[in-house]
């Protein structure tokens, strides 16, 4: 196979990655809405196939990590494609961890069957998953166009979705102690809160590393260069103690911890490709 | 001798070669085209009747796409390139478009009808089929307006055997029990429930026979109507029940004078209907709030509540007939199911608009507009 062949054998799979990923988390972005509804009418069926749903989500979540490590293995990617998978691998555990919260709000609703809710609870239950849906909807779009802006506006928009959840805290104890609602299921109402704010949380993420994929860059790299300039004890550069951390990645981590490959994007900072093999 | 002969060679020879530049420099069209000529005939005639297909194929308003024996698309119209909705509704649609088609390449007929949650909601019918030869063609048909409209047709069914049968049930259930009855404290509560549910079926006639008369009504009586007086009557015509549930019907102030060319009586059914249904679903103690300003060539009527709401996926259904988006709770607030379908047609028959915002828990907000229409001149006015 000629070199030219290979790397476009390496962008075909690259595609492939994106397209099966983009599916998937089409897939959950379809389902927040749906678990809403579920939650919200007490559908008992439509929560039993959204809940015998998830196990395909894992089985192709699981292939398609098996795809990136086959890619990774067979044509040692550099640059920004090496970060495209980088990227790929990460963004699954995201996606497929998503399609776990839109179900356990499924079990949620089985549990909470049969209990009325007030319309003010209800109300932001479905502000609730539309602020989680669009957050989705921003982070498929900029990882599909490579929109680093769009996928830094994700973060802000998730804002929006945290001061609902503390509202809606706040909604469940006013219900409790007019006596609408019992212990359980005021539990149960916070813990569905709390699944809406993480899948707001795991869109942020995939926005974070679509920004690593186009720039290179991700917002952690700031606190962490941030916390590298902070003098020891002895006066030198802190570094982090893998030990400590309970880690196991010591080389690894002091291999890649360059402060000045930190501080700011790396020197393919416009992600173009620079070969796949 | 020899010398002639030689002349005559020498002449011979020149006109033979006279004739043969002739002939060469004005050469006759041969009457067997080229090789290199009767291909570019062929593919300009090719490119002209793909280009007829393209066209035929993108003028139609589903999406067509036709693959090869190795599954890659040979062919596509432009409504299979996007059938609208956010990315992630397109992925979906082509994902099954695509994994059916592979199918098909196999020899394999199939179809899937794909349900979008959106919001918005849509209903996509995918099928793919095995060309003769090799390769597929599949279609994408949205089909999200016919399935709303089934379900309207069948819902409609169910809901007015439900709130025509309820009532009447519960009459001959009473009238049975009255029959047997002799301790006269039982017999005055029982005859107390039957007046009420036969007020209930009289109130459901009186809604559909109006109904049916604003859907008949062709010609409408336009003429100038005060809109102050309007929004007055529709507030004072709900003050009763208002005032039972404890809820503030408040008028804003509506500018002196406008004045709005339409059906007076249907227009006051309309807004009647809408204050009644503001005040029948705020929480006891709530607010409702009747505006009324210019715009656009016409009049805007607001009536915004402060009650339980309307769910987001029923938003779109509440203007059908009989629709109820709780049936639990509708009995008790003693609605027939049909007042928004009135304000719905008053407002088509005007060639106006309705739209509603709402959320669970925090109100709702009615906006009507109607356009100022020419008034009727007075010959035209049905006598009486």
């Amino acid at each position: 196979m000629t070199m030219n062949e290979l790397r476009k054998s390496f962008h075909h799979d690259l595609d492939d990655v994106r397209a099966e990923l983009v599916h998937l988390a089409a897939f959950v972005t379809e389902a927040i809405p749906r678990a809403t509804n579920i939650l919200l009418t007490g559908d008992l069926e439509g929560a039993d196939y959204i809940i015998s749903g998830d196990d395909e989500i894992d089985a192709r979540a699981l292939d398609l990590e098996d795809r990136c490590v086959q890619i990774l293995a067979l044509q040692s990617p550099v640059a920004s494609d090496l970060r495209q998978i980088l990227a790929a691998l990460r963004m699954i555990a995201e996606v497929e961890r998503s399609a776990d919260l839109v179900c356990n709000i499924c079990k949620a609703a089985r549990r909470i069957y049969g209990h009325a809710l007030d319309p003010s609870l209800r109300g932001i239950i479905t502000r609730m998953g539309e602020q989680a849906q669009q957050l989705y909807i921003a982070a498929i779009e900029a990882f599909v166009e490579n929109d680093a802006a769009k996928a830094a506006a994700i973060d802000d928009m998730d804002n929006f979705l945290d001061a609902l959840q503390k509202q809606f805290v706040q909604a469940i104890f006013e219900s409790h102690s007019a006596g609408n609602i019992d212990l359980q299921v005021a539990v149960q109402l916070a813990v569905v809160a709390r699944f809406y704010e993480r899948i707001g949380d795991h869109a942020v993420n995939i926005g974070e590393r679509v920004r690593y994929v186009v720039t290179g860059w991700m917002p952690e790299h700031k606190g962490a260069a941030r916390y590298r300039s902070r003098a020891d004890d002895t006066g030198q550069p802190r570094r982090p103690n893998p030990a400590a951390l309970g880690s196991a990645i010591d080389d690894a981590v002091h291999e890649h911890d360059e402060p000045a490959e930190l501080a700011a994007p790396d020197s393919d900072a416009n992600g173009e490709s620079s070969g796949g093999v | 001798m020899t010398a002639l002969w030689l002349l005559v060679g020498l002449a011979v020879g020149a006109v033979g070669a006279a004739l043969f530049l002739r002939r060469a420099g004005t050469r006759e069209k041969p009457i067997v085209d080229t090789a290199e000529e009767a291909a570019a005939r062929v593919a300009a005639a090719t490119e002209l009747r793909d280009a007829r297909i393209q066209a035929a194929l993108d003028a139609l308003p589903i999406g067509v796409i036709v693959v090869d024996g190795e599954a890659r698309i040979v062919l596509r119209n432009r409504a299979s390139d996007d059938s609208g909705g956010d990315t992630h509704n397109e992925v979906l649609v082509q994902a099954a478009v695509q994994h059916h088609l592979r199918a098909a390449v196999r020899g394999e007929e199939r179809s899937q009808t794909v349900e979008l949650y959106g919001p918005p909601r849509r209903v996509v019918i995918v099928h793919a089929k095995p060309l003769a030869g090799n390769g597929a063609v599949a279609t994408i048909e949205d089909v999200t307006e016919r399935s709303r409209v089934d379900s309207v047709r069948t819902d409609f069914v169910a809901n007015i055997s439900h709130e025509l049968k309820t009532p009447i049930g519960a009459l001959a259930v009473l009238a049975e029990t009255l029959i047997d009855e002799s301790d006269p404290t039982v017999v005055s509560r029982l005859a107390g429930k039957t007046v009420n549910e036969a007020h209930r079926v009289a109130k459901i006639i009186d809604d559909l026979l109006e109904l049916s008369r604003i859907e008949l009504s062709g010609d409408l009586v336009i003429a100038p109507c005060d809109v102050a007086a309007l929004v007055a009557e529709a507030a004072s015509r709900n003050s009763y029940a208002a005032e039972q549930r404890r809820v503030e019907v408040r008028v804003c102030d509506v500018p002196p004078g406008l004045m709005i060319n339409a059906d007076q009586v249907q227009l006051a059914s309309a807004l009647g209907n809408l204050v009644d249904n503001a005040v029948k679903y705020s929480e006891v103690g709530g607010k409702v709030t009747v505006a009324a300003f210019p715009e656009n060539d016409g009049v805007t009527f607001v009536v915004t509540d402060s009650g339980i709401g309307i769910p987001t996926h029923d938003l779109d259904r509440i203007f059908e007939r009989f629709y109820r988006v709780d049936r639990a709770r509708a009995r008790g607030t003693g609605g027939t199911g049909l007042g928004l379908s009135i304000v719905r047609h008053v407002t088509s028959n005007h060639g106006g608009a309705v739209t509603v915002e709402s959320r669970e828990g925090e109100g709702s907000t009615f906006r009507l507009h109607i356009p100022n229409r020419p008034a009727d001149r007075p010959a035209d006015r049905p006598a009486g």
